[in-house]
């Protein structure tokens, strides 16, 4: 039976070429096709393949399929329209690829043997990358005003001293709880969902000893139906974590649009 | 991103912990525990494997994002676009049908009002035309009749007075006859007509 953090290994794909480049200041980086690449590139490809296939027509009065592209559309418009306000439009596609990119990252790794977003490289990178986007935007429209955000308005004085440090703090941990909470949403599912299906099979292997062993054969049946529910269960952990990365992401753009006043 | 290439101390530690904790979770078998302390750690911490991922990650995001930015998004927007306009547009047509069709009633209530009062005019006058030439042909008629019927009292007055004059020759007449046969005296006409005159006087 397979270890539960097998799943987890970067392994490069036998009979590609190896590639590496060495980046100034940071070292080597292997550029080889892996497993987490071939995902990265899978998910991709089927979000742009959905969009190309459910906008193909453009039809007024919409087909089936045209009818899920816009839906889904329209519910990551409203969302970003909803928190960030009118401003909010320019940010939409990245909001859109963010939530749509992770979403089919999620989903792939319940029909594949591997899923992207339980690599923390992964998380972290789009979580820096979000806040990278919040600041560099933050500066670029506020400029020194950018204080703002860690000294809210109204507050007397010598409660900024404490409400100061916090802010601070709060805003720092926003990209690694942003990384860690897809990270060990991903990780912990699919590691009990290993583990689960590991009870399967070795409770099973006792139970084809005979005797006692015969024991086996009801938890393993429970272990499977636990397996189901934790399946059906993380297609929701899928959606909801991306759901969850594309809200706080507009969150934090809020932050910074609107910074100063809230609405 | 420092930490990616160069693993903080702490990282190492961590990983070992977890890794403690993998092994001990599917206590059913023992070929895990040889497997856990093969690989050793969470396999996300090998930071090794960072750097090629974060680069591909960005590559891949960047084509998507652009895909998205620069088609697919333009594309949902615009069929959206066009849908509300198409409504819009059929609402305002729909809306434009309504106030000419209203237009049109309104011009076919004033026609109808129009005639209706026409016919009313038409109707008082030709009334009031019959009534007119109803009087002038009675008075004409009263008129005729006024003077046939005073044309025939006319004549009967006359008829009367010549009726009346006979009645006196008769009765002078028969007075003389009746004095010359009381008295034997011959009485003349004329004396008769003044004793009459005078009684009829009296």
């Amino acid at each position: 039976m397979a270890d539960p953090m097998h799943q987890f290994e970067i392994q490069k794909i036998a009979g590609l070429p190896e590639l590496a480049f060495t980046l100034p200041g940071v070292g080597v980086i292997d550029m080889s096709i892996t497993n987490s690449t071939v995902a990265m590139l899978l998910a991709a490809t089927i979000v742009v393949g959905f969009l190309a296939i459910t906008t193909s027509k453009a039809a007024v009065v919409p087909g089936r399929l045209q009818v899920i592209g816009e839906g889904v559309f329209s519910y990551i418009d409203d969302l970003v329209a909803g928190i960030i306000g009118h401003e909010g439009r320019k940010f939409f596609p990245f909001v859109f690829s963010l939530f749509m990119f992770i979403l089919a990252m999620n989903v792939l790794g319940l029909f594949l043997v591997f899923t992207a977003t339980s690599q923390l490289a992964v998380t972290a990178a789009l979580a820096v990358m979000t806040i990278l986007l919040v600041v560099g935007y933050g500066v670029l429209r506020n400029g020194a005003n950018m204080y703002k955000l860690f000294v809210p308005a109204g507050v007397p004085w010598y409660m900024l001293i404490l409400v100061t440090p916090i802010e601070i703090i709060s805003f720092l941990l926003r990209p690694v709880t942003l990384a860690l909470r897809l990270f060990g949403n991903m990780l912990g599912g699919h590691v009990a969902m290993k583990v689960f299906a590991g009870f399967v099979v070795s409770l099973g292997a006792m139970a084809a000893g005979g005797g006692l062993g015969m024991l086996g054969i009801p938890g393993a049946a429970l272990s499977l139906g636990g397996v189901v529910a934790l399946t059906a269960l993380e297609f929701l952990v899928a959606f909801l974590q991306a759901f969850v990365f594309a809200v706080l992401a507009c969150v934090y753009l809020n932050d910074v649009v609107n910074l100063g006043h809230h609405h | 991103m420092a930490a990616e290439t160069t693993p903080p101390p702490g990282a190492d530690i961590r990983a070992g912990d977890t890794a403690a904790h993998g092994d001990h979770v599917p206590a059913g078998t023992t070929e895990v525990a040889a497997h856990g302390s093969e690989s050793g750690g969470l396999p996300q911490f090998k930071f090794e494997h960072w750097g090629g991922q974060i680069v591909w990650l960005f590559l891949i995001f960047a084509v998507l994002y652009i895909l998205l930015a620069k088609v697919f998004v333009p594309r949902l927007r615009k069929i959206q676009d066009n849908r509300q306009a198409t409504i819009a547009e059929a609402v305002n047509q729909a809306r434009s049908v309504q106030a000419e069709a209203e237009a049109q009633a309104k011009a076919a209530q004033a026609e109808i009002d129009e005639a209706r009062a026409r016919s009313r005019s038409l109707a008082a006058d030709a009334k009031a035309k019959a009534a007119a030439e109803l009087a002038l042909s009675q008075k004409a008629e009263d008129e005729r009749l006024n003077a046939q019927m005073s044309e025939a009292e006319a004549r009967i007055r006359g008829l009367r007075d010549q009726a009346m004059s006979n009645v006196r020759g008769i009765a002078g007449e028969t007075a003389q006859a009746m004095v010359e046969k009381l008295t034997g005296q011959k009485v003349t006409a004329a004396e008769i007509d003044a004793a009459l005159t005078a009684q009829g006087a009296a």
